[in-house]
């Protein structure tokens, strides 16, 4: 039997009963939907997780000052000086930048003050940056310019304000804020620019670069030095804090574990009174995300196998249950010269196709589900060709796993039996 | 008889079928001889139990003999294997069921196509052969239609046609008029006689009807599992007797 006739007959019994088959699929359908679906959510949230991470810098070693633990007990809090010294210190800045695999290190420092728009106090930092942050911080400018070399030789009050923060500082109908002024606990700063990060990017307890006021080191260091006076309620309290953020920038990637493990090992040698600095690598978190969306992958096609399995079971029963009802026909088949293999080609093929429209159907509502998802809940959801591909492979799989046995059954009929059957 | 012997379309040497069950063997058929000439058309008789449907899926290559042999156009079947057998079905026997067997689901053309689709038979061709198929059973108006937008008698015409698909070496009817009425009956008998006169198609047909034996060129009773003579007498294996049973009709 010419391979032709075998798939346009098998095509063409399943057009003959139409709803059956469609009814017959619906395992599949909504396995391989669900599979889409889920598969869709976890990549979209991996892709998202890792593009933060990768915001970072995969390059990156973030080193930040934590503010230790206040280890106050009644005695202890007689003796609390007025002014807590704490967090990464020049000192540590010299030494990790001369590390052999350290190209450069972009410090931030918060300076601690309190952004007010009128007597609300709003969620926006006010951050010392070197130049190179922009860059480093894959940030872009929307609006005006970022600081000129010459912003830092001077101690001019000039700014750069996160896009967020313009949005919370100033009204919807305020569109150019371009060299107005912001002021900021006593001190006035003219906004020469708007900068945007599209990736998400946090650092630690500054967050992200949008919600920033981003002023020049230089003038920061003049107006409040490393100093920052905290009132809280009626206490007050100095805070003396040299830097708040090193970026530090390797040379090698390869290498970014054993320098990380260095300057680890260096911090922890020099602060080891108080744990007062953290680290975070984002080459490493990145690992640990890939590991985690491994085993999160794992349990998914756990999943996915169970309904493609119960699936398979619902077809296998009913082409068992074709394969009786068309006994007659099958015999005749027979009589007239089918040989064994063209019968269990034609059931196999019948599967196969029932399992791989199944197959594609189920992908079309998986993208629907995936698509309703991200609209309602605005979680991403990305569906990769490759899922897509896998899902048609796996459905067509089912088929022949599952229909083997009837096909082979139909194969097998008696001849002279079923020709007797009515 | 040797020249006899090879020009024999059916052959059937001392055929014996033996089902065995679970603690007993029934013997069906004890030893059968016969022989079908080209051009012949034979009718095979016998009451139910007599081993005419053994014989019948024998002939048709349905069921293979517990011991003999079978030869068809000279070549012997008897040891073929399953897919060997289903080859020489498909060439060279013509099936034709009591109850029609046509595909519901097909057209009246399709159906005439379906053992040139197991010949390996082109589209084109097999398309322009069942056309002219269709003709030949005068049914050429219909090809576009369902089974069951035709009469039974029509339906057989259409088994027939499809029979022929392969041009095989002889029909083999099993009970074609059994589910038709009389009239019906008689014009599928004569399309059957039509066919056999005009195209020198050789036909062997199974029935239990008395009405048609003398319809037939030659009957071939069967009664026990034994060919047996017009008076029921059994024909021994003896060589004269033998030569009986294979007697052509000319």
């Amino acid at each position: 039997m010419l391979v032709t006739d075998l798939f346009r007959m098998s095509f063409h019994n399943l057009l003959l009963h139409k709803m059956r088959s469609l009814l017959t699929s619906l395992g599949v359908i909504f396995g391989v939907g669900s599979v889409i679906a889920m598969l869709g959510i976890s990549e979209g949230a991996k892709r998202q997780a890792l593009a933060q991470i990768e915001a970072m810098g995969i390059d990156k070693i973030i080193v930040y000052t934590q503010k230790p633990p206040v280890s106050g007990t009644s005695e202890g809090s007689a003796n609390i000086s007025m002014v807590e010294t704490f967090g990464l210190t020049n000192v540590d800045l010299n030494h990790i930048s001369r590390m052999d695999n350290v190209e450069a290190v972009t410090i931030l420092r918060d300076a601690r003050k309190k952004v007010n728009k009128g007597t609300t106090r709003l969620d926006v930092k006010l951050v010392s940056v070197t130049i190179d942050f922009l860059e480093e911080s894959v940030s872009q400018m929307v609006q005006g310019r970022w600081f000129h070399p010459k912003d830092f030789e001077s101690t001019l009050s000039v700014c750069v304000i996160g896009n967020a923060a313009k949005r919370r500082m100033f009204s919807l109908g305020e569109r150019n804020v371009i060299g107005r002024n912001i002021y900021v606990e006593g001190a006035y700063f003219k906004i020469i620019g708007i900068a945007e990060n599209f990736m998400g990017t946090q650092y630690s307890e500054l967050g992200s670069p949008n919600d920033m006021i981003m002023i020049p080191k230089s003038t920061s260091d003049s107006l409040y030095g490393n100093y920052a006076s905290i009132t809280e309620g009626r206490q007050q309290r100095i805070q003396n804090v040299d830097h708040d953020v090193f970026m530090v920038k390797v040379r090698d990637t390869m290498h970014i574990d054993d320098t990380s493990k260095r300057i680890s090992a260096y911090l922890t040698k020099i602060h080891r009174k108080v744990k007062d600095w953290g680290m975070l690598v984002p080459y490493d978190l990145l690992l640990q995300q890939e590991k985690t969306q491994n085993i999160f992958t794992i349990v998914m096609a756990s999943i996915a196998g169970i309904s493609l399995i119960v699936g398979g079971i619902g077809i296998m029963n009913i082409m068992l249950a074709s394969v009786f009802e068309r006994r007659k026909e099958i015999g005749t088949r027979r009589a007239l010269g089918a040989l064994k293999g063209d019968i269990l080609g034609q059931f196999l093929i019948e599967t196969v196709f029932l399992t791989t429209i199944g197959g594609f159907l189920g992908i079309c509502v998986g993208l629907g589900i995936s698509s309703l998802i991200t609209f309602y809940t605005e979680m991403p959801t990305y569906c990769s060709l490759w899922s897509i591909m896998l899902s048609l492979l796996i459905s067509s799989f089912v088929g022949i796993v599952f229909g083997t046995y009837p096909a082979w059954k139909a194969a097998n009929q008696n001849v002279i039996e079923v020709l007797r059957s009515e | 008889m040797n020249s006899k012997n090879n020009s024999a379309v059916v052959r059937l040497d001392n055929i014996i079928k033996t089902y065995h069950l679970a603690t007993l063997d029934v013997p069906v058929l004890k030893g059968v001889n016969m022989a079908v000439w080209p051009g012949e058309f034979v009718g095979i008789m016998g009451t139910s139990g007599s081993g005419k449907s053994t014989l019948l899926n024998i002939l048709g290559l349905l069921d293979t003999p517990t011991d003999g042999k079978y030869q068809l156009d000279g070549q012997e079947v008897q040891s073929f294997s399953d897919s060997e057998l289903a080859v020489i079905r498909n060439l060279k026997i013509g099936f034709i069921f009591q109850s029609f067997n046509l595909f519901p689901h097909l057209t009246v053309e399709q159906n005439i196509e379906v053992p040139m689709v197991y010949a390996n038979m082109p589209k084109r061709e097999r398309i322009q052969r069942a056309r002219e198929l269709g003709e030949r059973v005068r049914l050429g108006h219909r090809l576009k239609h369902r089974p069951n937008e035709l009469s039974g008698g029509e339906c057989q015409r259409i088994a027939v046609a499809r029979a022929l698909g392969n041009r095989p070496s002889f029909l083999l009817a099993d009970e074609p008029t059994g589910n038709l009425d009389e009239k019906t009956s008689n014009q599928v008998m004569e399309f059957f006689h039509e066919l056999n006169r005009d195209a020198k198609m050789t036909i062997v047909m199974v029935t239990h009807n008395p009405a048609l034996e003398n319809t037939f060129h030659r009957v071939i009773h069967l009664r026990d599992g034994r060919v047996v003579d017009r008076n029921g007498d059994p024909i021994m294996g003896g060589h004269s007797s033998m030569e009986n049973s294979f007697g052509g009709h000319n």
